[in-house]
């Protein structure tokens, strides 16, 4: 009964950057309950928090719940989402975009979750230990950080493509144990198998979809009886009519807007 | 069947309607429609008659195009006089006439020497000072008739400033036949005039009764009024005086006469005053003007009135001319039509369009300046050669003595060819729709000039002239001596430009008119007239800073030393001659473009001691502004550099050995690369005592006062490098990039090796330092931009446009492409970069920078400009270019048009057609200035609505501004038009002065002088791109867009202005995906959500921080 009416409600919280902050933004927090827990997001330790504004980071966001006990993790996001994070493999790390969050805390204990939903104040996100990175720090920061000497941008090179390499074979050898007949006799039919198909992709599906219709088509008698002829006719003035009528109408578009006043 | 068909279309749509009615289904709606549907039918498969045929075929073969003649029919219906002013002005007329001819007869001799008349008249006489005291006896005579003429007579008037001329013919034995010297014969029309204004004057159907002069002919007023009542906000009506054919002999005003005696008009009474001294051509024909009215009138009669076609096409030609503001009256129109009528070149049965044009075929190939034409036939008037000695421009009357054209100067005749050869042009151009710029464009001095001369002071600039003029010509023009002034001046300035300029083309604004109770002095007191130059300049030559003279052993040596005096020197150049030589000021770009001004200056204090102070001239104003303040060099020398640099690194990348896949092409894509960047990036000194990482410098994070210490900002030249072919490319997105990221390194290691370049290879480009400049390449490949659009939807794979592919695509793909063309577009016009830069810095100034008004989006604007000129050409200076894209985007109807760009002329009328189609501007993202180059479909970064609106608005605002202060107030320093308005903006954030970078650049700060490095650093890659004002403003964006604007001036705007969006201060929503920035606010037992606009202005604070110096909050 206690969980279903902390569902409804957020409790709102300001979250203030440093002590004497004047104008803090206000955040608001509920537990995360959701039907089927992630393993990142366990039952009863979560926390949701919107509302985070944009400087915030994670480091900062612990020292802001430091009252209510240890903070196991925090997940930044962009939108709240209840699907498990999946790490895509990509080259170059994602663009770290400015904007309000949401974020996913897991608690080490359920306790903590309680004593943090009945929190009336937040720490601020700066602590004496971390200080948030923003302005001119944090732009020298990252322009010092982009400049890469060539042996480490040869190593990233080197680890991201023996990664590609590796996950492309297991992925060659898992389709073709898939070709393998199974249990009831079925066969899967891959890119790379002895059993010839087509790609997948909408360019083909479009051309077979044109093959069929074309092959209806041919079928059809369209030119045959009287009234077929006469109407094809109708039809061939009536869009002439059509286009004639929308002519006129430029034309009068046209006189309204220039007026034809030279003076 | 064949006969049936005939039958068909009304047989069968009666058969279609039947069906219909047998199916049930829209019967009850047919029923009662019966009757109209009849006619609808009849519209609708009529076969087509004779009538439509004919005027099918009329409009294929006599007119341009369908829409020509629509466009010309529309025109001609709105400027036609309405019936029912015409009904009106009937009767009003009929009412004038009789008051008119009621005139009382007077038998006294007044003398016009003293003031007895104007005292019995109760008003003055419309002369001026020098022709009072003139003695001659004057008495009254009635005359029979007063006329309507002119246009409104001939049925060719516009029904816009409509002035209906009357005409009353002055009785010969008012003159008596001494009064056709020393403008006795003027002094008497003018009391003649004011007897006929004092008659009016008891009529309370008029009002306004004025005097005024025409063409700046002060010796010969009209008598201007307006009825009362509604009529009045119709037309004017004018008086003019003529008088009776027979008053004197035509040959006494042959051209070689004399009728002005020198005595007379130097006051000299020395005894040689019966001498009869030089010809006064000039003066003969203003006589001549009121002696031949009737003949020619009658012969005009003869022509025009009977054909429609005729008075459309003088009308047409009348529209054309009124847009051009040249000086050439309705009149003169009509006698050029009938001429040409007279000699074959047109007939009656031509139609309107084809006597315009015929006309402009004539008149640009004719040469009235030395083969004048003549309406008169018969060998008893003096010979054309005798007109050619003494007028500039000839063509004569009816009656072979009057030059019709004895007002216009040669500058203008060439003004007028040349329009017409425009006009010719712009007819023939398929591809724009020329009627527009043809009637309906105005075309303002600014518009059509790249350069105009004009005088603050005019009376003492007439007075420097005319006391260095010869006694000759001054005898000639009498008291006209505007004319003359404007004469004199035109030689000169002819003479000392030469082939710098295609045209000079006087203008002369005096239309005076002044109420009739006032003496002509006492009204003109400081009403100055106006006489401006306009000059057009040839872009080839214009620039040129040395004048060549003739070799030093040759007598014309001689001539030219002492028309260039002290300018002219010895000058022995490296072909081996030695001849004399002017040599003009100009190393940069920016001063050379200001040679002509520079000539205009030295000539008019050389030959008549005007100092350029008392001159004001058009189109230097802004060059200040293009030259980089301190670098000593303007946009097209950094732009040039930058070039030359691009090259050899192009060419080092070409011969890169040792690579997988060799260099097929590498393009620029920065605005450096068309010359468009008002801020090049220079050559920079080696940096002092760095950090370095590899081969590249890195922020040094020390503050100094309590500011951190920046590098100087450096911008990087982008450029897109293409690799040959190859299969090999992984099929998926991080792979791809991984392997473009190792093309980088290796690109980057053999450029160190081979050429030894200081390299930085990243992931996404390399920067590579040539000759001080930082270059940064990318590979493009059009496998990114697919594998971006792809997307897997139920195992299926499908493209769909994403964000980063549109962008990619832009940048890699279409960028090149247009930059190319643009760095030819400057080729041809040189002036076109630098207008780009003055276009982009006046939007920055305004903050409108990239990207509310995209970079490429002015480029192309500014391309707009050059590639359709019309009706003018394309502009040779930036000041006037600037002028002129300002009146492209006040002018252009964006919302329902889009323009397109025609790079290399080769689009064929139908491609612009289906280019218009694809890229209707009503499509959401459609860029709204296409070329063939852009693929269709792809969205490109344009202006929305609201900045375009905002951008049109101080558009107009700075063209006012602009035409006030240059053509009015003459006022040199134009450069308030740069200075934004913070009014109207929510929050303003102030930054600190020295980490903005280009804050050097603003129009407000001081000139600072720092030289350019003698060798620029080529070890180490300086910090480049670091702006933190950019970081600052892409972090608001990101993360405030949906609650603000923000504006920036991005050539060192230290206040970036924030606008809320409209409903900032309204309740919200609270919602889980959508709780951003907001607050709760209690309010009556329920909690309501509003956004934290304090949070937010504290944000701002906390982003900015160590760059934001102050939040004021309005």
């Amino acid at each position: 009964m206690k969980a279903t009416k902390r569902i409804q409600e957020f409790k709102a919280l300001e979250l203030k950057l440093t002590k004497d902050s004047l104008a803090p933004h206000t955040i608001y927090l509920k537990e995360h309950v959701v039907r089927e827990h992630t393993k990142d997001k366990p039952q009863g330790r979560t926390l949701l928090i919107v509302n985070i504004p944009p400087y915030a980071d994670e480091k900062g966001i612990i020292n802001a719940f430091k009252d209510a006990g240890h903070v196991q993790s925090v997940q930044l996001c962009l939108k709240p989402s209840t699907a498990e994070v999946k790490t895509v493999h990509r080259f170059l790390p994602e663009a770290n975009i400015t904007t309000f969050r949401a974020a996913y805390i897991v608690f080490k204990k359920v306790a903590e979750l309680d004593k943090a939903l009945k929190l009336q104040e937040l720490r601020p996100l700066n602590s004496d230990e971390h200080k948030v990175k923003v302005g001119i720090n944090k732009w020298i920061q990252e322009y010092n950080d982009s400049i890469l000497l060539p042996t480490t941008l040869k190593k990233n090179i080197e680890t991201f493509m023996a990664k590609f390499d590796a996950d492309s074979q297991k992925a060659e050898e898992k389709e073709k144990e898939l070709e393998q007949e199974d249990d009831e006799g079925w066969v899967t039919v891959t890119k790379k198998g002895k059993v010839q198909s087509f790609a997948r992709t909408e360019k083909v599906e479009n051309k077979i979809m044109k093959k069929e219709e074309k092959n209806k088509k041919r079928k059809e008698l369209k030119n045959f009886y009287t009234f077929q002829i006469r109407e094809s006719k109708m039809k061939n003035i009536v869009a002439l009519r059509q286009k004639f009528e929308e002519d006129k109408k430029k034309i009068a578009q046209i006189k309204q807007s220039r007026r034809f006043k030279p003076f | 069947m064949v006969k049936r068909n005939i039958k068909t279309p009304i047989s069968e749509d009666v058969g279609v309607s039947k069906i219909l009615n047998e199916n049930g289904k829209r019967a009850a709606d047919d029923e009662p429609k019966d009757a109209p549907k009849r006619v609808r039918t009849k519209s609708l498969y009529r076969q087509p008659t004779v009538n439509e045929l004919n005027r099918l075929q009329e409009t294929e073969s006599l007119f341009n195009s369908n829409l020509f003649r629509l466009q010309v029919d529309e025109i001609i219906q709105e400027v036609k006089v309405k019936e029912k002013t015409e009904k009106k002005f009937q009767q009003f007329f009929t009412e004038l006439k009789t008051h008119l001819l009621a005139i009382p007869d007077d038998d006294t001799e007044y003398d016009l020497s003293t003031n007895t008349l104007a005292k019995k008249l109760k008003l003055k006489i419309p002369v001026n000072e020098q022709l009072m005291t003139t003695k001659c006896v004057f008495q009254f005579h009635k005359f029979s008739d007063v006329e309507i003429k002119g246009s409104y007579g001939l049925g060719c008037s516009i029904n816009s400033k409509l002035r209906v001329d009357l005409q009353i013919t002055v009785p010969s034995e008012t003159y008596t036949k001494n009064d056709s010297i020393n403008y006795k014969y003027h002094k008497k029309r003018a009391a003649y005039l004011a007897c006929i204004a004092s008659h009016l004057s008891k009529l309370d159907t008029i009002e306004d009764l004025q005097y005024s002069y025409v063409n700046s002919c002060e010796t010969k007023p009209v008598l201007d009024f307006k009825p009362v009542g509604k009529l009045g906000n119709h037309l004017s009506v004018r008086i003019h005086l003529v008088c009776e054919s027979d008053a004197y002999k035509l040959n006494r005003f042959s051209p070689d006469r004399n009728n002005l005696r020198e005595a007379w008009l130097f006051k000299d009474d020395s005894e040689n005053s019966t001498e009869i001294g030089p010809p006064t051509p000039y003066y003969n024909s203003s006589v001549l003007a009121d002696l031949t009215a009737s003949t020619n009138q009658e012969f005009l009669n003869e022509f025009l009135p009977k054909s429609d076609n005729l008075k459309q096409a003088a009308v047409l030609l009348k529209i054309w001319l009124r847009q051009r503001n040249l000086p050439v009256s309705g009149y003169v129109v009509c006698l050029l039509v009938a001429y040409y009528v007279q000699i074959k070149r047109i007939n009656n049965i031509m139609s309107s369009y084809q006597i315009v044009r015929n006309i402009w075929i004539a008149l640009k190939a004719s040469e009235l300046d030395t083969k004048g034409i003549s309406l008169h036939k018969g060998d008893s008037a003096p010979s054309i050669d005798d007109f050619h000695k003494h007028f500039p421009v000839v063509f004569v009357d009816k009656t072979g003595y009057y030059n019709i054209l004895w007002q216009m100067n040669r500058g203008t005749y060439s003004a007028l060819k040349r329009e017409c050869a425009l006009a010719v042009e712009m007819l023939d151009n398929g591809k724009i729709n020329s009627f527009l710029p043809l009637f309906m464009t105005p075309v303002r001095p600014l518009m059509k000039f790249d350069h105009l001369l004009r005088f603050k002071n005019l009376s003492q600039i007439k007075e420097s002239v005319l006391s260095k003029t010869s006694r000759e010509s001054k005898v000639n023009y009498g008291v006209e001596q505007l004319s003359l002034v404007a004469d004199v001046l035109y030689t000169l300035l002819a003479k000392g430009l030469g082939n710098r300029v295609d045209l000079i083309q006087p203008i002369i604004e005096d239309d005076f008119s002044w109420p009739i109770k006032k003496t002509l002095d006492k009204a003109r007191a400081g009403v100055d007239p106006k006489l401006s130059f306009g000059f057009i300049l040839n872009p080839e030559n214009a620039m040129n800073v040395v004048e060549k003279g003739p070799p030093a052993n040759l007598p014309e040596a001689e001539q030219f030393r002492a028309f260039w005096g002290d300018k002219s020197e010895l000058r022995r150049f490296q072909d081996g001659s030695i001849t004399e030589t002017c040599v003009w000021e100009g190393e940069a770009q920016a001063e050379r473009r200001t040679v002509t001004k520079q000539i205009v200056d030295y000539l008019m204090k050389l030959k008549y001691g005007i100092a350029p102070s008392q001159l004001f001239q058009v189109s230097w104003q802004l060059e200040g502004l293009l030259a980089r303040r301190g670098a000593g060099a303007g946009p097209e020398e950094g732009s040039l550099r930058a070039l030359q640099a691009f090259d050899l690194l192009r060419r080092d990348l070409r011969q890169l050995t040792q690579l997988p896949l060799d260099i097929s092409a590498v393009y620029g894509v920065s605005p450096i690369f068309s010359y468009s960047c008002p801020v090049p990036a220079l050559p920079r000194a080696a940096p002092h005592n760095p950090w370095k990482r590899g081969n590249s410098c890195l922020v040094k994070d020390i503050t100094r006062d309590g500011l951190p210490v920046l590098p100087e900002y450096t911008p990087v030249c982008k450029a897109v490098v293409e690799l040959g072919h190859s299969g090999k490319w992984p099929g998926e997105i991080h792979a791809f990039r991984c392997l473009k990221a190792a093309f980088h390194l290796q690109i980057a290691e053999s450029l160190t090796k081979q050429y030894s370049l200081p390299t930085q290879a990243s992931p996404t480009h390399i920067d590579v330092l040539k000759n001080g400049l930082v270059f940064r390449l990318e590979i493009a490949h059009p496998k990114e931009i697919t594998l971006l659009r792809r997307e897997k939807e139920n195992g299926v794979v499908k493209y769909r446009e994403s964000e980063e592919s549109e962008r990619l695509q832009n940048e890699t793909v279409l960028l090149p492409k247009l930059r190319g063309a643009l760095h030819g577009l400057h080729q041809k016009h040189p002036s076109f970069g630098a207008t780009c830069c003055l276009f982009k810095r006046w939007l920055s100034s305004h903050l409108l920078s990239d990207p509310h008004f995209p970079c490429l989006v002015a480029d192309l604007m500014v391309a707009a400009v050059f590639l359709q000129p019309q009706p003018s050409q394309p502009p040779a200076s930036p000041t006037v270019g600037l002028y002129r894209v300002l009146r492209l985007l006040t002018d252009f109807d964006w919302a329902r048009d889009v323009i397109v760009l025609d790079f290399n002329d080769d689009l064929t009328r139908e491609d612009i057609t289906k280019l218009e189609q694809q890229f209707s501007p009503e499509s959401p993202g459609s860029p709204r200035i296409v070329s063939a180059y852009d693929p269709p479909g792809l969205a490109r970064p344009r202006p929305d609505a609201r900045v375009l609106a905002r951008a049109r608005a101080l558009a107009a605002a700075t063209l006012r501004y602009v035409e006030g202060s240059l053509l009015t107030e003459y006022r040199d320093n134009i450069l308030p038009m740069f200075v934004p308005s913070l009014a109207g903006y929510d929050v303003l954030i102030h930054l600190h002065r020295p980490l903005v970078p280009h804050c050097l650049e603003r129009v407000d700060s001081p000139p600072r002088l720092q030289k350019l490095p003698e060798t620029p650093g080529h070890e180490v890659i300086p910090v480049v791109e670091f702006h933190p004002v950019l970081k600052y403003l892409e972090e608001l964006r990101s993360a405030y867009s949906e609650f603000a604007l923000f504006f920036h001036d991005l050539y060192g705007g230290e206040v970036i202005a924030v606008l809320w969006t409209p409903d900032i201060k309204e309740d919200r929503e609270f919602q889980l995906t959508n709780a951003t920035g907001l607050k709760p606010i209690p309010s009556k037992g329920e909690t309501k959500y509003r956004v934290n606009v304090q949070a937010l202005i504290e944000d701002f604070r906390i982003l900015g921080q160590g760059l934001v110096k102050d939040i004021t909050v309005n």
